[in-house]
């Protein structure tokens, strides 16, 4: 069993907090990713885990264990740097084989165990290069073999797809869930790529100036985002967000989108008369044909193809930009006049001073539902 | 797993502790240093006595009679006439040619890179022994230098012997020394130039007279500051040059800080005006290191970016 | 990019031709004369071609003079020996002390270590006779003075500084990421600092050292001040091997080119390093 605790951690530099009071739990055989902008502090905190920088306040517990005092080389944790950090001196198997030479194993279990992970990590031809003579891909590899091969409990990715190409980032991505799992380890996985975090993340941590915003399965924090910030941040196309004051309409409220009316009947009449910000994801509005209840007319202004979708940006009456999406291939309409219709369960509420969405307890479940 | 963690954290054999190890690392290198740092304040205890070796018996304070007797002290004022001009010359005229010839080598080419080690010579010979060599090619009977100037009607040329040359004698040995030492750094900064705003101004037409002073220059005063704070600092303590030539000779010529103080001390024993002579000079390189200090850590700090 | 014109090369190539001139003159001269008997060096007009001579480079390894009164004996070759002993000693002491130091100033931002940094920094530009006058007392009552331990001691003045500014830079630029992930592979500080920032240093750390050797080597004052006749070395034996010797130049240049050769030799190995190191890593080469 390890599991993986941070309790109420502090990390300042100089006068400024990296982190603040961040409190974790990753359950053992987890994978948590944790996203966020960079600067939100999630490579200091990684470190933090590794042992090479200490926390001012707060415990590191590992497996049950208090880690804070414990040097790196003793904690069992198996890392991989964004910037690789490979051994410049040293060849590929050496580098990989450094865990193994830590542990005094035999020489036979070190090429043994080589061997092995660079089988799986497809390196096994050129383990005698030194890093110089790798390529980006090769050392990124070299990189995941080295925090993969003495098996740790505990596996820290920092980033490690960000510094190659697109076409091997894709591959990866692939990869990784099949060898995170056979692995069996306790995963923390940084990354600024929310598509990579809802593909790997068996929850995602959204990190932004030292403190976690919130912390759910990918499909918890897509389909109810905390804040304005983070539904900006999950989605692409980015969400729409248009300011709204809601009225009351019997137990739920409406809201006025161009003229016409909303109904949001999910959310509570007390909100009536406040200033928000409605969000709206571009894949939850349709085109429909004039004269369709609830339609929306809109101008349509350009239209783009992004990967699997087709975007069109339209402009409601009152100026107000908007973006549809639908997938690609599908019919669209032609350029002039066109209406749009939206899905009210399908939105959310946001407080137009805080960010924060605004619901009431026990909504998220409702809304998760509807979206599914 | 916490199991393994455990057994290996006790099988380690000696352990310091974390917040302890830099400073364990760096006791040694400060313990031998810090020895140093008692002579330094004992300096200055001697520099408020009256202190002579010849009469120890007759040590006592004096408080600042040292320093006052030097506000009328010819001896003094010499001293410090002498060691200004020769810091001001030397690095002055090092500064120009050493600038000049970075210039002529700035280009990278074979000839340019042989000669820029070349001049590394001088720079790494003793200083002492150079003032050597210099005193062999000048020496009045047989010196080759002496033997050249004759050829040009300058006969009796008495190079470090007469009071009227001995200054620019040693100055010569100076520069031969150290002159590669500012071209190097020159060279070193003229190569790192960005070399767009020079095909920018060529494309332009810009005179290359404007171009020197206005970008150039400019660009350059960094590494220029560094390498005359750096050349001042030594050359206003220079001993070896001048005391392996003339001892400070002829007469009380070139009796700059160090070589009076040294004389001060061996030979008139008089250990106060000696301590006081260096606590002066202390605090002009003091001064100095202070300002030469900002400029290189600025340059360093450049390098740094660039690695 | 730029117009090159006749008149402009022949110019460039003059100048260039006055500074090799200048500045490898005496070294040449010097050398010629250390192979010339005192004969061809006192005549008139001086001789560029002469039948070179060993007798100079002899009378110095053998330790005998012969002069019109009688046999002198020289300790030049004791004043080599002492170079050696002494600049081979000071630079591997400064490597022991300064390394660590280096690297704890590196990697370890602790209280205090900037400020201790600059302390022996500023060692490098304080005078030194300011230290080594009261430090000749010292050495009587420690029974110091005129011993090996002592100048060694004095000289880690010219080579701690030197070493640990330069060797930090160099442990400056090994990024942290590496260490770390050798240290997170389970290795403890101390093997890291052994595989992986010493061997990458070691370019930088050997420079440092070679450099530092030049300058223990080029000393002068601290062994004049500190030191007798067995236990000078050759900037300052050379000294009192002129006085005493008179008026054997042929001895002298002979005794010169042994001195300096050394140093420069070492310094064409290392010319690639001389610039970071002679700004002290204020400037890359």
């Amino acid at each position: 069993m390890t599991t993986l605790q941070l309790q109420n951690i502090v990390k300042r530099y100089k006068s400024q907090v990296v982190l603040d009071n961040l409190s974790l739990d990753v359950a053992d055989g987890e994978t948590l990713v944790l996203f966020g902008p960079s600067g939100a502090g999630k490579t200091v905190l990684l470190r933090l885990v590794a042992g090479v920088i200490e926390p001012d306040e707060g415990r590191v517990i590992i497996g049950g264990e208090d880690m804070t005092d414990v040097d790196a080389e003793h904690r069992g944790i198996g890392m991989a740097f964004q910037n690789f950090a490979l051994f410049p001196h040293m060849s590929a198997f050496d580098n990989i084989a450094s865990p193994l030479t830590a542990t005094r194993s035999s020489k036979e279990a070190i090429v043994a165990g080589v061997g092995k992970v660079a089988k799986l990590l497809k390196i096994d031809h050129v383990l005698s290069h030194h890093p110089k003579a790798l390529s980006n891909g090769q050392k990124q590899r070299t990189a995941l073999a080295r925090a993969l091969v003495g098996s740790p409990p505990v596996l820290l990715l920092d980033d490690p797809l960000r510094n190659v190409d697109a076409k091997l980032r894709f591959e990866m991505r692939l990869e990784l869930p099949r060898l995170l799992a056979a692995q069996g380890a306790t995963v923390v996985y940084v990354t600024q790529d929310y598509k990579e975090a809802m593909a790997l993340g068996d929850r995602i941590a959204v990190m932004a100036k030292g403190r976690i915003r919130q912390i759910g399965t990918p499909e918890d924090i897509y389909n109810a985002p905390a804040d304005i910030e983070i539904a900006r941040l999950f989605g692409d196309p980015t969400i729409n967000l248009l300011d709204v004051t809601p009225k009351a309409a019997g137990a739920g409220i409406d809201v006025e989108l161009s003229g016409v009316k909303v109904a949001l009947p999910h959310l509570p009449a007390s909100l009536a008369g406040r200033s928000l910000v409605i969000g709206i994801r571009p894949e939850t509005l349709h085109f429909v044909e004039a004269g369709t209840p609830g339609a929306i007319p809109v101008e349509v202004e350009a239209e783009t193809p992004l990967n699997e979708k087709t975007v069109t940006l339209v402009r409601v009456s009152g100026g107000r930009e908007v973006l549809v999406s639908r997938p690609a291939g599908t019919p669209g309409p032609v350029a002039g006049t066109a209406h749009i219709a939206v899905d009210g369960a399908t939105t959310f509420l946001f407080d137009k001073e805080t960010g924060q969405r605004v619901a009431a307890a026990g909504q998220s479940a409702k809304t998760q539902g509807a979206a599914a | 797993m916490a199991t393994v963690a455990k057994a290996a954290r006790s099988g380690s054999g000696f352990k310091i502790s974390k917040r302890a190890l830099p400073y364990v690392l760096s006791l040694p290198a400060l313990l031998v240093c810090i020895g140093i740092l008692i002579p330094f304040f004992t300096a200055v205890v001697y520099s408020f006595q009256r202190y002579r070796l010849s009469q120890p018996y007759a040590r006592k304070w004096n408080w600042g009679e040292n320093y006052l007797t030097f506000l009328t002290d010819p001896g003094f004022w010499n001293t410090l006439k002498v060691s200004l001009s020769y810091a001001v010359i030397t690095v002055g005229l090092e500064l120009l040619l050493g600038l000049g010839i970075a210039l002529l080598l700035q280009r990278r080419s074979t000839i340019n890179n042989f000669v820029s080690i070349m001049l590394l010579l001088p720079l790494m010979t003793a200083p002492a022994l150079a003032a050597l060599m210099w005193k062999l090619m000048t020496n009045p009977g047989f010196g080759i230098l002496s033997y050249l100037l004759s050829l040009v009607g300058i006969d009796n040329f008495r190079w470090a012997s007469s009071p009227d040359t001995a200054l620019l004698t040693v100055v010569l040995v100076d520069i031969w020394v150290y002159t590669p030492f500012i071209m190097i750094l020159l060279l070193a900064g003229l190569r790192s130039l960005p070399t767009q705003p020079f095909e920018a101004a060529a494309l332009d037409g810009v005179p290359r007279s404007f171009v020197f002073f206005r970008i150039t220059l400019p660009m350059l005063t960094p590494y220029i500051l560094t390498a005359t704070l750096f050349r001042l600092l030594d050359s206003i303590q220079q001993f070896d040059i001048i005391y392996a030539m003339t001892q400070g000779g002829p007469g009380d010529t070139l009796t700059v800080f160090q070589v009076e103080a040294y004389l001060n001390f061996f030979q008139s024993t008089n250990v106060g005006r000696s301590a006081a002579l260096m606590i002066i000079l202390w605090a002009i390189t003091y001064t100095l290191s202070n300002v030469f200090i900002k400029h290189w850590l600025r340059l360093r700090e450049r390098a740094r970016g660039e690695a | 990019m730029e117009t090159t014109s006749a008149l402009e090369k022949v110019l460039r190539g003059v100048a260039l031709t006055l500074v090799v001139l200048f500045f490898m003159f005496p070294i040449v001269w010097i050398f010629l004369m250390s192979f010339q008997t005192n004969e061809t060096i006192l005549s008139i007009p001086p001789s560029v071609i002469f039948t070179p001579t060993l007798e100079n480079y002899q009378a110095l390894i053998t330790g005998k003079l012969q002069t019109a009164s009688g046999t002198l004996d020289i300790a030049f070759m004791k004043n080599l020996l002492n170079s050696v002993f002494l600049s081979v000693s000071s630079v591997a002491i400064a490597l022991v002390l300064g390394v660590p130091a280096a690297y704890a100033f590196a990697r370890h931002k602790f209280r205090g270590s900037e400020d201790i940094a600059f302390t022996l920094l500023s060692f490098r530009f304080a005078p030194p006779l300011l230290v080594l006058l009261p430090l000749t007392q010292y050495f009587q009552w420690m029974g110091l003075s005129n011993t090996y331990i002592g100048l060694i001691w004095v000289y880690q003045l010219i080579c701690l500084p030197l070493i640990l500014w330069i060797v930090r830079g160099y442990f400056e630029d090994i990024s942290a990421d590496v260490e770390y992930a050798y240290r997170i592979a389970g290795h403890s500080w101390f093997a890291t600092f052994r595989k992986i920032a010493l061997p990458l240093a070691g370019p930088g750390i050997a420079a440092a050292g070679l450099l530092a050797f030049i300058f223990a080597w080029n000393n002068f004052v601290f062994a004049l001040v500190l030191a007798s006749a067995d236990k000078q070395p050759v900037t300052v034996g050379a000294l009192a091997f002129v006085t005493a010797s008179g008026i054997q130049y042929g001895q002298i240049a002979a005794a010169i080119v042994l001195s300096i050769t050394p140093t420069l030799a070492l310094a064409l190995y290392a010319q690639r390093y001389l610039v970071e190191g002679l700004s002290l890593g204020a400037v890359k080469g």
